[in-house]
């Protein structure tokens, strides 16, 4: 047989077999990561939500943000959405809820960070503070984003705008409350044109 | 000095003599990103240990078919299959580690280590030598993961396997989670395995 | 500034080699010497760039319309393999000096981890054209830049004493730890 051919040939059959079994893998993983990715966004909607007796949501999609509303009941508890933006390193991403009218936050969680072990990482967990690991976080329940959030170093937050840096990790704090500052406010206007 | 190869040596030689990271210098990506725990370093090894071991089982049986000018390609196809596998099996059932080796797993396409075994070995040999010596190499793969990732957790995090082990007072090394640690430790590590080598052929 | 910023990321901040740890195997085994570490760097930036923008197009274009996302590793690579041919045919017939520089390293480059790592972030940061054009562009520097400053050391290292033991990759990896604490002084430049 000419080389040519039987290398065409042999190529053929190994990237056929090899279409054929990830196809059938495919099948076979995909619905399990799907619902593994769904699971995650659920149970990070509901972290950042108040504590419902009642709880079913909503979901509305818009050309910028996914909006999960959250009802206890018949009652709009609260909306949540997932934003992005850049960190010390890489992007930080993080769920959000606030209160219907969006003038409070109700809860924060950081879905995906790669900020430096051991400093920016606090962001999300901070094992140094025994029991109370997610306390930056924490700290945003009942915090005000209007008319702007800002971070205070060293010492205990104040007013409703205001929240702690983590010491050593100042621009991790920073990106937090920047990412914040300016999803909010286009998330706000995103979900009242909706309602128009 | 031709030496009779034994089926004890096709599975021997990957775990110390010819290590694939601290001897041929292998596969050196994953094992420097991914050592920040124990937990990271074995799932990288046994990842790429099955891809050693299925790639090294298909080709040893394909290699009196595959046509020498496109054994490369053939070789790189048949191991970005089982990657493919690999990496869709722990997104299903292990999300956790899935996310923290990240890009990780579908690099093992390029670790040199599994293509060099096709390319010295499995291509030329039948296959249950191959599979010994994916085996063998795959073990000693995983060996030197866990040894750098043990090292790497207990000093720049106090833990093994997420488990405190260091006093309660101990401050982490923190550079040994971060990029220098690794090159730092692996670099002592190829130090001392020579130095081990020096003492044996004395 | 967007795109500024990319740039910058992949070149110095989270510097491919020294803070991703792509590109291990040709900044340990082609770090001998100056010239041929510029010559090294030189080719992989150019596959780099072609890279990021053959595969966003084959994702975008061919992978995500069609559903065929699980074939993502398996075409990457072929994609990464055939253009390296492509690239050292191309080389050879347009410029004989060009190829007497890069020749050697061009089949090297198939196998480097920083070509794949590169299509693959891009895919997964869901990086737009223009972005994944700049990215690859920014990681070839990135990349050259670490091959070269190592390779610096490195021909002063011949006149060093350095413990038997440690000659070769052992110091190169000591080396780069050092460098790589350097470079994280860089971090917050985002």
């Amino acid at each position: 047989m000419n080389t040519s051919v039987k290398m065409i040939l042999v190529l053929t059959i190994i990237a056929t077999l090899s279409g054929g079994l990830l196809s059938f893998w495919d099948a076979y993983t995909s619905p399990k990561i799907e619902e593994y990715r769904q699971s995650e966004v659920k149970k990070a909607v509901k972290e950042v939500l108040p504590p419902a007796a009642n709880y079913r949501e909503k979901v509305i999609q818009t050309d910028s943000y996914t909006f999960y509303l959250g009802y206890d009941g018949d009652e709009l508890i609260g909306i949540t959405f997932n934003i992005k933006g850049g960190g010390f390193q890489d992007i930080i991403s993080l769920m959000v809820g606030v209160t219907p009218d969006f003038k409070q936050i109700t809860g924060l969680s950081v879905l995906d960070q790669k900020e430096t072990p051991g400093l920016g990482t606090k962001i999300a967990v901070d094992p140094s503070r025994k029991g109370e690991e997610t306390w930056f976080t924490e700290q945003f329940k009942g915090k005000s984003p209007f008319p702007e959030m800002y971070y205070v170093k060293n010492k205990q937050a104040g007013t409703e705008n205001e929240i702690e840096a983590i010491s050593g990790a100042t621009i991790s704090s920073q990106a937090v409350v920047t990412i914040l500052n300016t999803h909010i406010p286009a998330a706000k206007t995103a979900y009242e044109s909706l309602n128009q | 000095m031709a030496k009779k190869v034994t089926i004890k040596e096709d599975f021997l030689k990957g775990i110390w003599k010819e290590n694939p990271i601290l001897i041929a210098l292998l596969g050196l990506c994953p094992t420097l990103a991914v050592t920040i725990s124990v937990e990271n370093g074995l799932a990288m090894g046994l990842a790429a240990s099955f891809v050693l071991i299925c790639s090294s089982t298909i080709i040893s049986l394909l290699r009196n078919l595959i046509p020498k000018q496109v054994r490369i390609a053939s070789f790189i196809v048949v191991i970005a299959t089982f990657v493919t596998i690999a990496d869709r099996y722990l997104a299903a059932f292990y999300p956790d580690i899935s996310r923290n080796l990240g890009p990780f797993i579908p690099l093992i396409i390029v670790n040199c280590m599994i293509l060099g075994r096709q390319e010295a070995f499995a291509s030329k040999n039948g296959v249950g030598r191959s599979i010994l010596d994916a085996l063998g190499m795959g073990i000693g793969f995983t060996l030197v993961l866990i040894i750098l990732s043990a090292i790497r957790e207990l000093l720049g995090s106090g833990t093994i396997l997420g488990i405190q082990v260091m006093w309660p007072s101990f401050t982490p090394w923190m550079v040994m989670i971060l990029p220098p640690g690794a090159f730092l430790t692996l670099g002592l590590m190829i130090g001392a395995s020579n130095w081990i080598n020096d003492r044996r052929a004395k | 500034m967007e795109l500024l910023v990319i740039f910058i990321s992949a070149a110095i901040v989270n510097n491919f080699v020294l803070s991703q740890f792509l590109g291990i195997c040709p900044f340990v085994g082609v770090s001998k010497r100056v010239d041929s570490a510029v010559s090294m760097g030189m080719a992989v930036t150019f596959v780099m760039t072609i890279t990021a923008v053959v595969t966003w197009l084959i994702y975008h274009l061919l992978l995500v319309p069609y559903n065929l996302e699980i074939l993502q590793y398996v075409s990457f690579i072929l994609v990464i393999a055939s253009l390296v041919q492509l690239v050292e045919m191309f080389i050879r017939k347009v410029s004989k000096p060009l190829y007497d520089a890069l020749g050697i390293f061009l089949p090297l480059i198939t196998t480097n981890c920083a070509i794949l790592g590169l299509a693959l972030i891009a895919v997964l940061r869901e990086y737009s054209f223009m972005e994944s054009l700049i990215y690859g562009i920014g990681a070839g520097a990135g990349f050259t830049l670490a091959l070269v400053i190592m390779a610096g050391i490195r021909e002063e290292l011949e006149l060093a004493d350095v413990p038997r033991h440690f000659q070769g990759a052992g110091i190169t990896m000591i080396i780069a730890g050092s460098l790589a604490l350097a470079f994280m002084g860089f971090a917050g430049l985002i």
